[in-house]
């Protein structure tokens, strides 16, 4: 089987693939299983509708309102629905905070579950081989990759998704962020820190 | 295949974390197509997510290791178009040679409305359970050394272990029941907090700890 320098594990040229896909497609959709448009609105859903930008709006506004916070922090799915942020693979949403004695991170070393209404698809890294691998056994060592240094005497608390409970890391709020805006403050939340790879930053 | 490559937690070999600056949400449009058909056609081929896992994970381990996420996907999906008697393995092979096969239309697609709806609503895999809670938050707990061959969400790595009850999910779809397409066989969901120090010995760090979803069926009574 030929290796080419694509720059992701595929032992297979993209071609094959590719034409494996179409062929699959053609009957799918021309037998009538499937609509093509359907593929497509799924792909948009995606690309256009859900993503971390969702998620961010959902801390900025647990960092703003201590009352949505605490709705968050109970039944995060209902909490998130208020912001109109919801569906498959979110029915069951759990925000777990980061504190001054506890770092939050997220994994799922079975597969690759992830909070799709406010995180969208995964990045390559959480879905990768490393990072299910190590998450749970050197959390810390994983996170100085990410550039992520939590101190000895802190609790490091790592989720492995293994059920249908879905987590999003509420990240600590930075300090000298007073008054800002919700809209300024989801700014500086980013997906990595609703994973627990990263921390919000004021910049 | 309980026992598999997938179940990946603790395993050392894979080097370091594969960043990607300004990474694509797809690195091709066949992988977008990918995950398009597989939203769109688990209703019709009647599978829950259990189900799809377990095809996944009963991919070859060479296989699942040397290929990409959305291959395995591709994998499962013509398996099982092939298996549901969608399509035959000699119209896939023939149109990816490029050749005119006769596809008649047999029926009409799930309306997109009811695909994105589903999307947007979603389906819990909570469910009421009337069987009394076996453990209470605080208890102390084993997960059990099982190894079923067929489908499982306790992953080796906490087998064996003792830790701390820290919430009780309430009633859940059971992945073994789901995975065999039996029906949700529901079953009580606790979170189990371990110590480092009990999955990986006296080098790890004392603070830090392991959260895990476990059902009933796999945890004992370690009090």
């Amino acid at each position: 089987m030929p290796h080419d320098s694509h720059d992701h594990d595929h032992t297979d040229p993209p071609s094959d693939l590719t034409l494996r896909v179409k062929a699959l497609e053609t009957v799918l959709t021309r037998k009538g299983y499937v609509a093509p448009e359907a593929i497509d609105a799924v792909i948009d859903t995606f690309e256009n509708k859900v993503g971390p930008r969702n998620g961010a709006k959902v801390v900025a506004k647990a960092w703003s309102d201590p009352d949505f916070k605490q709705r968050l922090l109970d039944d995060a799915s209902a909490a998130c629905a208020e912001l109109g942020f919801a569906g498959q693979q979110g029915e069951q949403l759990k925000a777990v905070e980061n504190t001054e004695d506890v770092h939050n991170m997220v994994v799922c070393t079975l597969c690759s579950c992830y909070p799709w209404p406010v995180l969208g698809l995964p990045p390559s890294w959480y879905k990768s081989h490393a990072y299910r691998s190590r998450s749970v056994i050197e959390p810390r060592a994983v996170l100085e990759e990410f550039g992520v240094s939590i101190p000895e005497e802190k609790e490091v608390r790592v989720w492995d998704s293994t059920a249908e409970l879905r987590y999003l890391v509420l990240p600590t709020r930075p300090d000298g962020t007073d008054g800002l805006s919700e809209d300024a403050l989801a700014d500086l939340v980013s997906r990595d820190s609703m994973i627990g790879t990263g921390v919000a930053s004021a910049g | 295949m309980t026992n598999s490559v997938h179940d990946m937690g603790g395993m050392h070999g894979f080097g370091s974390i594969p960043l990607e600056d300004n990474e694509p949400l797809f690195h091709a449009a066949w992988e977008a197509r990918v995950l398009g058909m597989m939203m769109t056609s688990m209703g019709l081929f009647g599978v829950t997510l259990d189900n799809v896992r377990s095809r996944m994970e009963h991919i070859p381990p060479t296989t699942y290791l040397k290929v990409g996420y959305y291959d395995k996907w591709l994998i499962t999906l013509e398996e099982l178009a092939v298996e549901k008697n969608l399509l035959s393995k000699d119209e896939l092979a023939a149109l990816a040679e490029g050749k005119e096969v006769p596809l008649p239309k047999t029926m009409e697609p799930i309306p997109t409305e009811g695909i994105i709806g589903f999307m947007a609503t979603g389906a819990t895999s909570a469910r009421r359970i009337e069987t009394k809670a076996q453990f209470q938050v605080g208890d102390t707990v084993r997960a059990k050394n099982l190894n079923v061959d067929g489908h499982t969400r306790l992953p080796r790595y906490v087998r064996g272990h003792v830790g701390t009850i820290i919430a009780d999910c309430g009633g859940q779809v059971y992945p073994e029941v789901s995975a065999r397409l039996e029906g949700d066989g529901p079953e009580r969901l606790y979170t189990i907090q371990f110590t480092a120090r009990e999955l990986w010995g006296a080098e790890a760090n004392a603070k830090d700890t392991v959260c895990i979803d476990l059902w009933e069926p796999y945890l004992e009574s370690a009090s």
